[in-house]
């Protein structure tokens, strides 16, 4: 016999017209801390909506209609733009190896040992179909007008100079193209070959001396390249398209300030002060105490701040700019490590170089999430696997403690692949939790003290609207 | 240099919108246009 349901009242939704806070259909607002003498922060973290509030007005957010009022007019604008950004976005972004190997043996690679040693390259002539099964996938994909996006990365991809440098060549109107390297053959005419074809490049180092810089830098025979990287740097001195990227460990992260002074000094455009990821074991040796890492990472940004104060010149610190990014105009982050799900098999995906497909960089060498390969497989049926979807599904309403937090969307509970290797399972945390909260709390206090422009590169708001802005209610 | 000073303010809230175009992971500086 069919039931034929009763129609409720509400039509499901609870009859209440939201117009207190924390009850019924009203916001759920969460007071947090942030470390200012004048202000804490009220937010609403489904919709990552927040206010700064005078701390001795706090109760009043809650007791009178102002800011509810205020909110509740947008709060369907905030919701939809975070499904958007969270589940509406289609890979835009391939991170490419071209080989497997590597002429450095760093602690914390998150590649295989056996790998980077005596793995293969990809043949020059499989790396231009596979670029060209990527335009193709693209072509179908990516608005008319936007360009997709071709990292080569490693392992160290200029080992494999001469196909990688065809792959350019060949395809340099339908990509734009980047490579990450450690530097040490980023010679005279890989220089010239890249710039002139404006590549971005992105090198490797993580201290301003080669005795720190050296610890978990160095060739196979133990030797450092700091010398390397530093010549590297003189050559790439001038060219807009450059990026430096330091891994933040219990060995460096005392001496991220003078890091930062080094950086200034040699006019690098932008720098990345990663937390170091502990996907693989040999790399949680070097694995900081979340609150020490975080005083000293925040000390490195105070630094940058006096720098542009002393200079007028900004050394951006582009993990953080993301950050404070996902606070102020959350569409426009542009790494996408820190919201949930991550970008993994989202907004890009890894490519091996015998064609394997992964999520992301950090699960090559994790054979369970390799799923589908690029040169006898659909790219969308890969997109749609079960290794992919583990990685696509993992939100932060699923994880303890973040599914109560008030910055879950402004931290994501990154990584899935160190809470997948590290800590048992996608619904797991990752490898840090208070680092996050930090970062989150500074950017809150950028915000109060009004230096959020010194943070973000210059033109960081060109083209974008306003959607909410109150200065006193 | 121009800083901006942040106002007295009972309340400070912002939010700027634009189209999502997130591509990155955290191992890579993604340019938004091709290097000058």
């Amino acid at each position: 016999m069919a039931i034929t349901k009763k129609k409720s009242i509400t039509d499901g939704a609870a009859p209440s017209r939201g117009r207190f806070v924390n009850t019924g259909n009203g916001p759920t607002f969460q007071a947090i801390d942030i470390g200012h003498k004048e202000y804490a922060a009220v937010i609403e973290p489904d919709t990552a909506f927040w206010s700064l509030v005078p701390r001795e007005k706090i109760a009043d957010v809650f007791c009178e209609g102002d800011l509810v009022a205020a909110y509740t007019g947008k709060s369907k604008l905030f919701a939809r733009e975070m499904d958007m950004l969270r589940f509406g976005l289609t890979p835009s972004a391939v991170y490419f190896n071209p080989t497997e190997r590597c002429n450095m043996n760093c602690t914390y690679c998150y590649i295989p040992e056996k790998m980077r040693r005596k793995g293969k390259h990809m043949p020059e002539k499989n790396l231009l179909k596979a670029l060209d099964i990527l335009k193709r996938h693209f072509g179908k994909t990516i608005p008319k007008g936007s360009m997709p996006q071709i990292i080569f990365h490693g392992a160290e991809p200029l080992l494999n100079r001469e196909a990688v440098f065809a792959g350019i060549e060949a395809y340099g109107k339908d990509f734009l193209f980047g490579v990450q390297t450690n530097a040490t053959l980023l010679d005279d005419a890989a220089v010239d070959f890249l710039t002139s074809r404006k590549v971005s490049i992105g090198i490797s180092l993580d201290a301003p001396t080669a005795e720190i810089a050296d610890r978990t830098r160095k060739n196979w025979e133990g030797g450092g390249i700091f010398k390397d990287v530093l010549a590297a740097m003189k050559r790439l001195g001038g060219y807009e398209g450059w990026s430096v990227i330091c891994t933040m460990t219990s060995a460096n992260m005392r001496h991220l300030t003078k890091l930062v002074d080094f950086f200034h000094e040699c006019e690098v455009p932008t720098c990345l002060m990663n937390i170091l990821r502990c996907t693989l074991p040999p790399s949680r040796s070097l694995k900081p105490r979340d609150h020490e890492a975080a005083k000293h990472f925040l000390a490195a940004l105070d630094r940058t701040y006096e720098l542009y104060e002393r200079t007028g010149r900004k050394l951006t610190v582009g993990n953080f700019s993301n950050i404070l990014l996902a606070i102020v105009a959350p569409a426009a982050r542009r790494l996408m490590c820190d919201i949930s799900p991550c970008g993994g098999g989202r907004c890009f995906f890894a490519l091996a170089p015998n064609g394997d497909m992964f999520p992301c960089s950090e699960f090559i060498g994790l054979d369970h999430f390799r799923s589908g390969n690029l040169f006898h497989d659909d790219i969308p049926a890969v997109l749609d696997s079960e290794p992919f979807r583990l990685v696509t599904g993992r939100k932060v309403e699923d994880i303890e403690p973040c599914r109560g937090c008030a910055i879950r969307h402004f931290c994501g509970s990154p990584c899935p692949a160190e809470a997948h290797e590290m800590n048992g399972g996608m619904d797991r945390m990752g490898a840090f939790c208070e680092f996050y909260e930090e970062q989150v709390r500074y950017a809150f206090r950028v915000i109060a003290d009004g230096k959020t422009d010194a943070y973000l590169w210059d033109g960081w708001d060109k083209g974008m609207k306003d959607t909410f802005r109150i200065g006193s209610l | 240099m121009e800083k901006k000073k942040a106002k007295k303010k009972d309340v400070i809230a912002l939010r700027k919108s634009c189209k999502a175009k997130g591509t990155g992971l955290s191992h890579y500086i993604l340019m938004d246009k091709k290097a000058k």
